[in-house]
């Protein structure tokens, strides 16, 4: 994991803006914070010094805060001036900060929603859909805090730490001496830190998750053991994995916390000698209090950026990861099918399927295996079979959505002059999709004539707060009104009454009639009867020997 | 889940407090933390106070030895605060931590006590997508939350101390600017979390609702060319999260001025005072300027207050979730016979009654064990089961002797899984009954005569054995060698590298869906109990794993079981003597 991740930073477009303000702001802030502490060594220092001040103990800062803010009358009203600035400076922080990433987040979520809605059916049906809800959702929120906090800040530690440190070169050189050596320690020693324990660490981490996870896994499995009636011996179980998890962390955090203790002894440490250092040279005369004042303000001031940069990393870290998982996502290639070859018209035209047979997911199967059939126009054909046999594949590949693992669909010349069924070469008959599983034509110019209904149609939010039922009346209502020449219908009276399913029926006796090819997958008696052709598809092992066949 | 309807918000406090009460935290160990913690900020104050005193005494050009005992207790402090901050995160986390292992177990054992049907009606997805992140945050309200808002009060009690012993007038504004920044803080930035908890909420569900919609539908969208749509749909959630937190940062930048704004008064007040202090000649230069500039250093712990606040909201909200998931009230109780068309979530007050008898009284752990004798006879009279707003499946009539066996066929989603779990005894059927020996099951019997195999059952994360003996914990290498055989997995064993003691599941070995499945069969069929039921999964069976589900109802059968079993397929009709298929 980068903390600065080029593929995120190339993303932030118009974000830019706000995290610039962002960091605007944070320079803004420090800058009245240095303001400040000049206000305030120019204030006391009358008050504390043994005689008279005479020179300008500010040097050439003396031009920002001018020696007359010694005086109360002067003093105050203008440090009271820079606390409303730095307050509305605050204010407009938190006021703009979450535009620099909200909408870096979403334009992220929606490129990923829609590269994994157009991945195809099969990746969608594999779990990965709802494993990309959980990233886009969950984990891409975490990923704010990144654009919000730690991009600004890191921008600030790398321009207001010099910055701050040149003017207290400006007041007193010794100190900024200090103040210089040690900066560069902090990370020196926070890497060395991290090098030393990063073996312990790790360790401790793996074990830490592992204890964790089975933890867990006992509490998810509750309903598996109250099923067979054991859920009363794992409880003590629990309790050592979790005591166990608990040793583990806390190894994993005596090492971790390091780090952060290395971080803050490093910085207050610096400070404090700063401070002693000035004690013992105001002694000597070595140094005026008016500097000393301004000095022991600034100096904690001077390793706030870096400080912050570290706290704020950690807590991106879990929205970086997120990000990991949706380039990983985006980076996935797009394995629709599809082609440049003009999409055909469909209507008034046979549709062959040719050997055809499409694998699941792990090629352990073919579902369906051979199905070598034509679908003609003005006819229903019922496809029927039993559960996992490959219906609802079979019109998907026929939507066009899905490349058959082979053999091939093909469109036949319009007409009856081509009665023989073959495949014909040109622009009467035309493969559409071939063996290698290749799609020739342009897959959304045929999907545009396809009237097809899924087994659970989503119709869009009005929809979703319908019953199932209903909500399948309202789809096939689409259909049936679409006037598109290919209908493919998946089970659609499964949740229907026999009122409604009559009526479905008559309907699709009446879109056949009209010109229509209708296919349907069911397995309701009163949807085969009223078909002119019933085509029974099995599914079948994948044995070498078939791919074999398939290759000679 | 996202789909329950938000809880009342008075009734989250509550629940944080009582997972608080549950993780059994003792009052010392977050004293200790808070102490540890208070030490640390305390340092940074102390360096404040006394580098300024030591300036300020330093102009006054006393002799260096004057100097000497300032100076160590500078340095002390500058090395105290790194020391004490980091022995603070282990104490509190260390508390914590502890917190959470009593946490868990006890979200355990109410998730095992639980009424049968609420338990057994949860998916397994539910359980792990939340609950290890919302335990967490229980925890986070410890470390995040309750120590360093302790650290701010005892911090900022110490500051308001030390001013008031040097210049009372002082000390009355700098108590009155930290309780102003404190105070006023915490109020917006709790009306900050509330309007993220409501509208940030509610646009987060309808995100995933849509995502989840655009995805799994998109081929339907396709289709139908409403892929734009679907697209629109998740922009307009996104569009409202955005709004949400534009809300949010309402009060959320107002806190964030005024926490400056209330630092700047404290500090203007200090200089003003310590100046006319010394003019008037009441308190000395050093100490004076230990007023001036206390107020820089005293503000830090209250800066804390914000991220505490939302710390504390965000753990109500996972206490509250929790308390959901373990209660034996669920929105989708069961509906009494013949109520099966109200509103889901609606629960009558049989329903309460009885998933109050069941969560609550029938702690399986308190009453003497129910141990019913092993029935000769299953009868199914007109079995029928619905959750409210579903038509209620088909009534099922079927006696079953030992020895015989029942497969259920149908379509997904019609209810197969569910009628099983009114035969398990774990809820109760919309009509009808399903009767042992003639008398109706009870959730007393769900897994000790009636065992259940769902189909998304669990393989724990342990050895292949242990796993077995989940069924019965006396299972033998032997039994359990022969169980793998007749399901096929004997190859499989002998390809492990530690044979049956390989470890599975999370972390260890992974298994495919085939090899799953038969080692569920495997369990199954090594359960003492008198009446098997096998909820057989849409996917991952294929011939192999038929010729497994054969295998193990004929050696039930054998041993004189009744099984029933739910399927997608039609194959295991073969070997069942009775056969029911389901039509809507």
């Amino acid at each position: 994991m980068r903390p600065l991740d080029p593929r995120l930073v190339v993303r932030i477009g118009p974000a830019r803006r706000y995290i610039l303000v962002t960091a605007g702001l944070g320079l803004l802030t420090a800058l009245a914070v240095a303001v400040q502490a000049l206000l305030i060594a120019r204030l006391l220092a009358p008050w504390l010094a043994p005689a008279p001040l005479a020179d300008d103990g500010l040097g050439w800062l003396g031009t920002i805060v001018p020696v007359a803010t010694r005086e109360l009358s002067t003093g105050l009203p203008l440090l009271a001036g820079v606390i409303a600035l730095r307050a509305l400076a605050s204010w407009a922080q938190e006021r703009l900060a979450h535009r620099a990433g909200a909408r870096v987040v979403s334009e992220l979520r929606e490129q990923v929603v829609a590269h994994a809605a157009a991945m195809g059916p099969r990746w969608i049906a594999s779990g990965r859909g709802a494993e990309v809800v959980t990233v886009v959702t969950r984990g891409l929120d975490d990923l704010l805090p990144y654009f919000v906090r730690y991009l600004p800040q890191l921008g600030l530690a790398a321009t207001l730490t010099p910055l701050l440190l040149v003017i207290v070169l400006g007041l007193d050189w010794l100190s900024a001496l200090i103040i210089g050596l040690t900066l560069p320690l902090v990370p020196i020693f926070m890497v060395l830190v991290g090098l030393v324990t990063r073996d312990r660490s790790a360790r401790h981490l793996v074990a830490m998750q592992q204890l964790g996870a089975r933890t867990l896994d006992l509490i998810a499995g509750v309903p598996t053991l109250r099923g067979l009636g054991r859920e009363r011996g794992p409880a003590a179980r629990v309790r050592d994995l979790g005591e166990a998890h608990r040793r583990a962390t806390m190894g994993s955090l005596r090492v971790a916390f390091l780090s952060g203790m290395v971080l803050e002894l490093l910085t207050t440490l610096a400070v404090a000698i700063v401070a002693v250092t000035m004690g013992f040279r105001l002694v000597e005369g070595g140094i005026g209090i008016e500097t000393a004042l301004a000095v022991l303000v600034l100096a904690p001031e001077v390793y706030l950026p870096v400080r912050n940069v570290g706290t704020h990393f950690h807590a991106s870290a879990d929205g970086l990861a997120a990000a990991d998982a949706a380039f990983d996502i985006l980076d996935e290639p797009l394995a629709a099918p599809g082609g440049n070859d003009p999409a055909p018209a469909l209507r008034g035209r046979a549709l062959t399927c040719d050997r055809m047979g499409i694998a699941v997911p792990d090629g352990s199967r073919l579902a369906p295996a051979h199905v070598t059939t034509t679908l003609l126009p003005g006819s229903i054909t019922a496809i029927v079979g039993p559960n996992g046999s490959g219906k609802s594949t079979l019109l998907l590949a026929l939507a066009g959505l899905l490349a058959p693992t082979r053999g091939s669909i093909v469109l036949e010349h319009a007409g009856e002059d081509d009665g023989s069924g073959t495949s014909l070469p040109g622009a009467s008959g035309a493969t559409v999709i071939a063996a290698d599983g290749t799609v020739a034509v342009d897959v959304d110019a045929w999907t545009a004539q396809v009237a097809w209904v899924p087994q659970r149609p989503d119709l869009g939010p009005e929809a979703r707060t319908l019953s199932l039922g209903e909500r399948q009346r309202r789809a096939l209502e689409r259909a049936f009104d679409s006037e598109r020449p290919l209908v493919l219908l998946d089970e659609p009276t499964a949740h229907l009454d026999p009122v409604s399913r009559a009526d479905v029926v008559a309907r699709m006796r009446a879109l056949a009639d009209a010109g229509a090819t209708v296919v349907v997958a069911t397995h309701e008696d009163e949807v085969t009867e009223a078909a002119n052709q019933v085509l029974t598809v099995t599914s079948e092992q994948t044995t070498v020997a078939a791919d074999e066949e398939s290759q000679r | 889940m996202s789909a329950a309807p938000m809880p009342p918000a008075t009734t989250a406090p509550r629940a944080l407090r009582d997972a608080l009460r549950d993780t059994g935290v003792k009052p010392w160990p977050v004293v200790r933390a808070i102490l540890l913690g208070t030490m640390a900020l305390g340092s940074a104050v102390g360096l404040s106070a006394v580098a300024a005193w030591l300036i300020a005494k330093a102009a006054e050009m006393p002799s260096p030895a004057d100097l000497a005992l300032a100076a160590v207790i500078v340095r002390f402090f500058g090395i105290s605060r790194g020391l004490f901050r980091y022995l603070e995160r282990l104490a509190s986390h260390d508390t914590a931590l502890r917190g959470m292992v009593a946490l868990r177990e006890r979200t355990y054992a109410r998730l095992a006590s639980a009424g049968a049907g609420r338990v057994l009606a949860l998916r397994r997805g539910d359980i792990v997508a939340r609950i290890g992140t919302d335990l967490d945050a229980v925890g986070d309200a410890v470390v995040r939350a309750i120590v360093p808002l302790g650290v701010a009060a005892t911090v900022s009690t110490i500051s308001i101390a030390i001013v008031t012993v040097i210049l009372p007038l002082a000390g009355v504004t700098l108590a009155a600017a930290l309780l102003l920044a404190g105070l006023g803080v915490a109020a917006l930035t709790a009306r900050q979390a509330r309007i993220a908890a409501e509208a940030g909420v509610a646009a987060h569900a309808a995100m995933a609702t849509s995502s989840l919609a655009a995805i799994e539908s998109a081929a339907e969208h396709r289709v139908w060319g409403t892929r734009d749509e679907a697209l629109d749909e998740v922009r307009r959630a996104d569009r409202d999260a955005e709004h949400a937190l534009e809300l949010g940062a309402r009060p959320g930048a107002i806190g964030a001025g005024l926490l400056v704004l209330a630092q700047g008064i404290a500090l203007i007040a200090g200089i003003a005072l310590a100046i006319l202090a010394i003019e008037a000649g009441t308190v000395s230069g050093p100490w004076a300027t230990v007023v001036a500039l206390l107020p820089l250093a005293a503000f830090e712990a209250v800066g804390a207050v914000p991220a505490a606040v939302q710390q504390l909201f965000r753990s109500r909200a996972a206490a509250q979730r929790i308390r959901e998931l373990t209660q034996p009230l669920a929105g989708g109780a069961f509906a009494e016979p013949g109520a099966a068309l109200t509103e889901p979530g609606a629960m009558s007050a049989a329903d309460a009654d009885r998933a109050a008898a069941s969560g609550g009284r029938e702690n399986p752990g308190a009453g003497p064990a129910p141990a019913p004798e092993a029935p000769h006879e299953l009868t199914l009279d007109g079995l029928s089961v619905a959750w409210p707003g579903m038509t209620p499946t088909h009534p099922i009539t079927a006696t079953l002797r030992r020895g015989e066996a029942l497969g259920i066929v149908g379509p997904s989603g019609i209810g197969k899984s569910t009628l099983l779990l009114a035969i398990a005894g774990a809820i109760r059927p919309h009509s009808g009954a399903a009767l042992l020996d003639g008398r109706p099951v009870s959730p007393a019997h769900t897994g000790h005569v009636v065992a259940l195999t769902s189909e998304d059952a669990h393989l724990f994360a342990t050895s292949v054995l242990e796993n077995l003996r989940v069924a019965r914990g006396d299972v033998t290498e032997g039994e359990a060698l022969r169980a793998l055989d007749a399901v096929g997995l004997t190859d499989w064993i002998a390809g492990l590298p530690d044979g049956i003691r390989t470890e599975i599941g999370s972390g260890g070995h992974t298994v495919s869906g085939g090899e799953r499945r038969r080692l569920l069969l495997a369990r199954a069929m090594l359960h003492p109990a008198t009446i098997v039921l096998i909820d057989e999964p849409a996917e991952h069976l294929d011939v192999e794993g038929h010729g497994a589900l054969r295998a193990v109802v004929a050696d039930l059968k054998a041993r004189d079981r009744i099984v029933v079993i739910v399927t997608h397929h039609e194959s295991p009709l073969e070997y069942t003597e009775r056969r029911v298929t389901l039509h809507e």
